[in-house]
């Protein structure tokens, strides 16, 4: 063939089919296109009338999976394949097409070789590679050399001369209907064992040694020979064919049941996976099922945070192989596409990308046993079984998105809920100091000096409040994100009761409290500065919502917990809204105290939660709202002669 | 005597705004740095009586200036932080500063913690002897002491707690000194020790150990002796 320069970029053309070998005609052309670095083409050409619906379907399927290979795709209709394929050859200067060759020597082939000479004749500098598309079997798997065919015939005459023996003796005792029996299955054997190639011309050496042999008078056939010498020779070709047939059949049931099989491991491997709903699970179902599928190792690498690969199922036997960072763009995420004749194999180990629509979505690692390699076929099983795979993951995936998504939109809301409540509760102590200030900044002096002292007290109080405001928000937000722990520490609960004590009489305004704590109540686990925190906000509370009637604290302790009581006089809670009260930003529709935003209880729900223990209202009787906080007292609080420090004295 | 030199080192104008008038107001003579740089190198030049010591200044952390300035100066430190750094406070006065407000503080707080803290250090030359607030009167050189009028018998751990106390008194006196003064080095940790001694010390001088008057719980920090009505 000329080589023009050409040759090198000008595209490779392939027919397709609508078969379903077809498949693999894409794929050599694919891995021929990629191995010669040229642009390809796939074709299939519609001959008009002559085209179901169905094949025309199938061969669009064909078309979509070179398509998604990086072969242009082509469809034409005319009126015979030559014209069309010689059309597109034309029209897009291929030096080469790609056609499939079904088996054997038959008169098909022939037509097919009339097409491509056709072809030859019509288009110049085209060079046409036939692919055999059947599945080898093993009558013509292997390319047979001289020698092998020579000594498969000398076995073959042998074979037909014991036949010969065989059946001369049974002729003495059957007479001659047990000849042609005795050789069918000679040549039927041959047909079975070698293929056609070697059963016609033992065919035709049957005929002969019928001939010189069984024939009367040897080597002449009589006229009244004739009719014996047809029903000879039908009946070996009768069984040939019928041979033939029952092969043909037997490797299609075996086909079949393989798929079959396949198609239940994928049914049941589809069902497990969708019962997974981590990753974790996604890897352990698929790794499972690969052990057991293809008595192979298998790992399952899951991209993580910044670059770094997760290896699932945890273990330590892997063996040690390139990153999958390293890895990854020999699939050719970007570039080439993964090789879809074989798997990349690399240091011992198989790798197949698990490629979703969104990209890659893990790597699934194999280590077969030793030496072993696939098979063009479990090859094909373990693709499908990648792609459930892939599907898996990114639902997983989805799910997880999905699940972020709700959380920021939640978040979102408690943000705009913040801001709102915030924007109202800030404004308004702003606003009266603004105010007053702005008035006492009037030049004229005619203020007495009453109302300025009035204001003075007003500027300070509301700076008061906006201080606390803004302290109870930096708490509950430094509670929530988890920035405070609870640092307990076993103290006397005077004490911390005590500090509360101070710190709300000191923020002015006097309120009664009646404290009541047993003498004997023992030292008990808690973070001082969060439990007076607590305590403050549950006596600002009350003092909020019942101004007039005095507050009861109590304690007590039970068994291994701490009991605290705030009660007071107040218009108490409501039922419904119990529960509702230690939310963020509640309020109780219609509550008359002035200025809570509604983080208070709030703050105590998250102090009490760091101590492990929990906070609730209730009804108290007799009128008014009892807050009831339950705290662990776990361990031993220490006692004096646990430690032996040296008392200096 | 010349009236006290007050050091503000503070970066916020509008609380510098507040501090110098109200301070001046009161007899103090006052000045005034916006950054650590600024504010050390001006308690170098000055030596100022007092230092009132921001700790989130914009170019250096308070507490390094604060060991800057306790590496030659004995001179009294008080601390103005954020409310909820109950960790950095107790840093800061363990590294030797005298006291600390919590931000938002008004002016008498300021001012009284500012007289404590100057008569500490002119106390520091000539203790006194008697330490009287309320009904308390502990007498240092007799080892007495009494509530209302009546002696008070205290164990000799509770009487070095108190007196710890005493020669603190008004200041804050953080977990870790107390520690160390009443039970020496080593005991650092174990505040549930001192806490149980400060009960017995409560219950046998306060009236009320709920709402006590004499012994003030700094909650995360450590006790104060109140000498404030």
């Amino acid at each position: 063939m000329p080589s023009s320069p050409s040759n090198e970029t000008s595209h490779i053309l392939v027919a397709l089919g609508s078969e379903a070998r077809t498949l693999r005609l894409v794929h050599a052309a694919f891995r021929m296109a990629r191995e010669q670095g040229r642009p390809w083409i796939a074709v299939h050409v519609e001959v008009l009338g002559w085209e179901t619906a169905e094949e025309a379907d199938q061969a669009r399927v064909w078309l979509q999976e070179a398509h998604e290979l990086g072969a242009e795709v082509v469809w034409i209709k005319s009126s015979s394949v030559v014209n069309g394929l010689s059309v597109v050859v034309q029209k897009w200067r291929a030096s080469t097409l790609v056609m499939g060759r079904s088996r054997g020597s038959g008169p098909w082939d022939r037509l097919e070789h009339a097409k491509s000479q056709e072809l030859l004749r019509r288009t110049h500098d085209l060079r046409i590679v036939v692919l055999p598309l059947d599945v080898s079997t093993a009558t013509d798997a292997a390319p047979r050399t001289w020698s092998d065919a020579l000594s498969i015939l000398a076995a073959s005459g042998v074979l037909l001369i014991v036949c010969g023996i065989f059946a001369a003796a049974l002729s003495v005792v059957g007479g001659y209907p047990a000849i042609p029996g005795v050789f069918a299955i000679g040549v039927g054997f041959i047909l079975h064992r070698w293929g056609w190639r070697f059963s016609l011309p033992a065919t035709i050496e049957s005929l002969l040694i019928y001939a010189y042999y069984f024939d009367q008078p040897r080597g002449v056939l009589t006229i009244e020979d004739w009719p014996k010498f047809l029903y000879f020779s039908g009946t070996l070709l009768v069984v040939q064919v019928l041979v033939d047939l029952v092969g043909k059949l037997r490797q299609e049931t075996r086909a079949g049941r393989r798929r079959e099989a396949e198609m239940v491991l994928l049914m049941l491997l589809g069902r497990a996976l969708a019962r997974c709903s981590t990753e974790q699970e996604v890897a352990e179902v698929l790794v499972q099922r690969l052990q057991s599928l293809f008595q192979a190792k298998a790992w399952l690498l899951i991209p993580a945070e910044r670059d770094t690969w997760t290896c699932l199922p945890e273990s330590t036997d892997m063996p040690v192989c390139p990153p999958p960072s390293v890895l990854l763009p020999e699939f050719g995420q970007t570039t080439v596409r993964e090789d879809p004749l074989e798997p990349l194999w690399k240091d011992g180990c198989y790798f197949v990308a698990l490629a979703s629509t969104r990209g890659t979505e893990g790597l699934l690692q194999l280590k077969l046993s030793e030496n072993a390699r696939f098979s063009q076929a479990s090859w094909g099983s373990l693709q499908a079984f990648t792609v459930q795979g892939a599907l898996a993951l990114e639902r997983v995936r989805w799910v997880e998105t999905a699940h972020a998504a709700h959380l920021e939109n939640e978040t979102e809301r408690m943000r705009s809920s913040l801001l709102s409540a915030v924007s109202h509760d800030l404004r308004t102590p702003l606003a009266a100091i603004q105010g007053a200030a702005s008035s006492l900044l009037l030049p004229s002096d005619s203020l007495p000096t009453s109302a300025r002292r009035d204001m003075l007290a007003m500027i300070h109080d509301e700076s008061e409040h906006l201080a606390q405001l803004l302290s109870n928000l930096l708490d509950l937000t430094r509670l929530e994100s988890g920035t405070i722990r609870a640092r307990k520490e076993w103290q006397p609960l005077d004490e911390v009761v005590g500090a509360a004590l101070r710190r709300t009489e000191a923020s002015g305004k006097g309120m009664e409290v009646r404290v009541s704590i047993p003498e004997d109540l023992p030292f008990v686990p808690l973070d001082e500065a969060l439990a007076e925190q607590l305590l403050i906000n549950l006596l600002v509370n009350a003092r909020r919502y019942a101004p007039e009637s005095p507050v009861d604290l109590r304690a007590w302790g039970s068994d291994n917990t701490l009991e605290l009581e705030v009660a007071d006089r107040g218009p108490g809670i409501p039922e419904a809204f119990r529960e509702r009260v230690f939310d963020k930003f509640f309020r109780v529709p219609g509550s008359v105290g002035e200025g809570g935003v509604g983080i208070g209880l709030a703050i105590c729900d998250a102090i009490a939660k760091a101590h492990g223990g929990r906070i609730w209202a209730e009804e108290r009787s007799g009128g008014g709202a009892a807050f009831r906080i339950s705290l662990p007292l776990d361990g031993k609080p220490p006692a004096l002669s646990d430690y032996d420090i040296p008392i200096q004295e | 005597m010349a009236l006290p030199l007050i050091l503000i080192i503070e970066d916020e104008a509008t609380l510098r705004r507040f501090l110098a008038p109200t301070l001046l107001n009161q007899g103090y003579q006052v000045i005034q740095a916006s950054t650590a740089a600024e504010g050390i190198s001006m308690a170098r030049s000055y030596n100022p009586d007092l230092v009132l010591l921001d700790l989130g200044l914009p170019d250096q952390d308070g507490l390094k200036v604060l060991e800057e300035i306790r590496s030659w100066s004995r001179r009294p430190v008080i601390i103005l932080s954020a409310r909820n750094q109950e960790r950095v406070k107790v840093q800061a006065l363990d590294l030797g500063a005298d006291d600390y407000l919590a931000k938002p503080f008004g002016a008498s707080e300021l001012l009284a913690r500012i007289r404590v803290a100057l008569r500490h250090s002119v106390q520091s030359l000539r203790p006194e002897p008697i330490f009287e607030h309320g009904g308390l009167r502990v007498d240092l050189e007799k080892r007495e002491v009494a509530v209302n009028g009546n002696s008070v018998h205290l164990t000799a751990l509770e009487y070095k707690l108190l007196e710890a106390l005493v020669q603190r008194a008004g200041k804050v006196a953080t977990h870790a000194q107390l520690l160390a003064d009443v039970w020496g080095p080593g005991a650092e940790g174990q505040t549930h020790y001192l806490r149980i001694y400060m009960a017995q010390l409560r219950n046998k001088l306060e009236a009320n150990p709920t709402r006590p008057r004499y012994f003030l719980t700094e909650a995360g920090v450590g006790y104060r002796l109140n000498v404030e009505e």
